[in-house]
């Protein structure tokens, strides 16, 4: 895991075509393209975000989706009853939005801090059942509508609107609009994620992963750190939950809160490897392209889940290193060096 | 005096139902160590089994029930030797998503057989009036149920604890390189665990099928209820398994008095407290 490598490329110059690819790629791809690319860098920074906690750290969460969730359902809520009140003018549909995002994260933030606290104090298996009965109690909560505001198992809807700032409209809903939106905060979200993981904070993350009772013996409280990677990795999986409500234009319990979202990041992780900064990202791709190339095929997409499930299990078994293992030990043959690196 | 009764009898039915499932999670977790995710598939499979036998094969119930846990069984069994057994030595993670995958299978192939409708199944004709019980009425289905419930229980503990077979898996789960030293096939035992759970899963789903319509998702109603149970039971613990259903369907049927819905947060509830002051569980420890 040397810093300074991405798929056993240099890292600043991948990172720079990269995002130089991700902002011409809207003026060449089809709206719907556009649409599913939006998706894929929403759901590398879930996964990203839970990585710092799981691959980092080692603490596997399974109630990453509370977060996710709850930030999103705080940034619809204020959005269909606050935000009409807001006395911006023009500017307020995307004033609102800003508002609403931030206060999307806050709350993901709020909800962090407590669980956090108390499921660090466990270990492997008992933490992840752990922040899976939280988010579960959260889902049920919201699911049973008991705040009154979250409107039940029927979801709410999230749409934007058209911000006029000094006669420039900005339509927020558009796809390509909404895309650059999303690329905005994603891009530098990440950057900061990279330059966490390969912080000291990253680095005694790494030594608790690997044995907490020597992290401990060398001075590190373990469990403040512990709590910290969870709050931080919360955070930013609160920033993907901000920007994937207005994507989707709705909220829903079971497509926002419920467990299986928090398997969502699991999956994507063990299918990119989660012992890289980047396998997240790769594994995010892979994930929404695969279920985008099953919807081409009706036979297939009438069985995706079997498909899915398939292609998940035989990851796992023969690939344990998931895609980006195998990536990195592709470009190592390809440019001679043979060398074990991720 | 009749409610509490009434309450207490319902509690004790869904108990019943949700031990045949946490006994079989908690048995392949304490000895092969693996959280088996695909556990409720195989509970929602057992229903289906039985729904079929019973409809288009036989007719009769409890040839149902029989062929679903056998079903179920062998169907665990395959996993096991097929998959499972290559994760062994993985991380946990691994493991996890490996099972998971399984659930979407299990689930995608169902939908396919059965359809992903609505299914209901009649109550065995020699069940199926009500009984007076303890001052009040009470469906004789449900009483059964509890009574298989204990009973499985019962030949649970004495076979664990009183048989030649229960101490290889006690010694197994606690120390496997151990036991294969003295002689102790471990990969058939690893096989056999598997096919018991899985067994105790499918007629676990039979017995429900009658009791409620179900579908497909079945299965993931079930696991998140049998995580919480032997989380607070205590991984691994068979008592815990035990006092852990019967509290969480307790739990659910008196909850509906309080509010609606409140059944479906209290479990949720009782497991994060459990888990903050004593992780093990209610019932948990080393060894076991």
């Amino acid at each position: 895991m040397s810093g300074e490598t991405i798929l056993g490329l240099p890292a600043r110059r991948t990172a720079l075509v990269t995002l130089a690819v991700l902002v011409v790629a809207p003026f060449v791809l089809p709206t719907f393209q556009t649409y599913v690319l939006s998706e894929v860098l929403v759901l590398a920074l879930f996964a990203t975000g839970f990585n710092l906690l799981y691959g980092y750290t080692g603490l596997l969460s399974f109630g990453h989706a509370m977060f996710f969730g709850g930030a999103g359902y705080a940034l619809g809520i204020f959005l269909r009853d606050v935000a009409p009140m807001l006395p911006f003018g023009g500017a307020t549909p995307l004033l609102a939005f800003v508002i609403a995002a931030v206060l999307g994260v806050v709350v993901a933030t709020a909800i962090a801090v407590p669980v956090g606290y108390l499921s660090v104090r466990l270990e492997e298996i008992y933490f992840a059942m752990l922040t899976l009965s939280f988010s579960m109690a959260l889902y049920t909560l919201v699911n049973q509508n008991y705040f009154g505001v979250t409107n039940g198992s029927d979801g709410i809807l999230v749409l934007l609107q058209t911000a006029n700032l000094f006669g420039f409209q900005l339509s927020l809903y558009d796809r390509v609009t909404y895309y650059f939106v999303i690329l905005l905060v994603v891009a530098p979200s990440m950057y900061i994620l990279w330059r966490v993981a390969n912080s000291p904070f990253g680095l005694v993350s790494e030594a608790i992963r690997e044995n907490s009772e020597r992290a401990s013996g060398l001075g590190i409280d373990v469990r403040r750190h512990q709590w910290a990677a969870f709050v931080l990795s919360a955070v930013f999986t609160g920033i993907a939950g901000v920007l994937v409500a207005p994507l989707h234009s709705s909220l829903s319990p079971g497509a926002s809160l419920h467990w299986t979202i928090s398997a969502e990041p699991v999956i994507m992780t063990v299918f990119g490897g989660p012992y890289s900064f980047i396998g997240p990202t790769v594994g995010a791709l892979f994930y929404r392209y695969i279920r985008w190339g099953i919807t081409q095929f009706p036979l297939l997409e009438a069985h995706w889940q079997l498909v899915f499930g398939t292609l998940i299990l035989v990851i796992v078994v023969f690939a344990p290193r998931g895609v980006s293992g195998l990536l990195t030990w592709v470009v190592d043959r390809v440019r001679g060096n043979g060398g074990e690196s991720a | 005096m009749a409610l509490p009764i009434q309450e207490i009898l319902t509690g004790l039915s869904l108990g019943s139902r949700y031990f045949l499932v946490a006994i079989g999670l908690s048995l392949i977790f304490g000895v092969l160590g693996v959280l088996n995710f695909a556990h409720g598939a195989l509970y929602m499979i057992g229903a289906y089994v039985s729904l079929t036998v019973v409809q288009n094969v036989t007719g009769s119930f409890w040839v149902g029930l029989v062929a679903a846990g056998l079903a179920v069984g062998l169907l665990g069994a395959i996993i096991e030797m097929g998959l499972i057994r290559r994760v062994y030595d993985r991380d946990e993670l691994d493991q996890l998503i490996l099972t998971f995958a399984l659930v979407l299978i299990i689930t995608d192939l169902t939908r396919t057989v059965w359809g992903s409708g609505n299914q209901t199944m009649a109550t065995p004709e020699l069940l199926a009036s009500n009984v007076q019980f303890l001052g009040t009425s009470y469906p004789a289905y449900r009483l059964f149920v509890i009574v298989v419930g204990f009973a499985a229980m019962g030949v649970f503990w004495y076979a664990i604890q009183r048989t030649y077979l229960g101490r290889l898996v006690r010694a197994t789960s606690s120390d496997r390189d151990m036991a294969a030293l003295l002689g102790v096939n471990v990969p058939r035992l690893y096989t056999g665990v598997f096919f018991v759970g899985s067994f105790l899963a499918g007629i676990g789903g039979a017995l429900a099928a009658p009791m409620q319509a179900f579908t497909p998702a079945l299965g993931d109603q079930v696991i998140i209820n049998a995580f919480v149970i032997v989380v607070i039971g205590g991984l691994g613990s068979f008592t815990g398994a035990f006092v852990g259903a019967m509290f969480i369907g307790l739990l659910q049927s008196f909850g509906v008095l309080v509010a609606t819905g409140v059944g479906q947060l209290l479990p949720f509830l009782a497991m994060i407290l459990v888990l903050i002051f004593r992780p093990e569980g209610l019932f948990g420890g080393e060894g076991q």
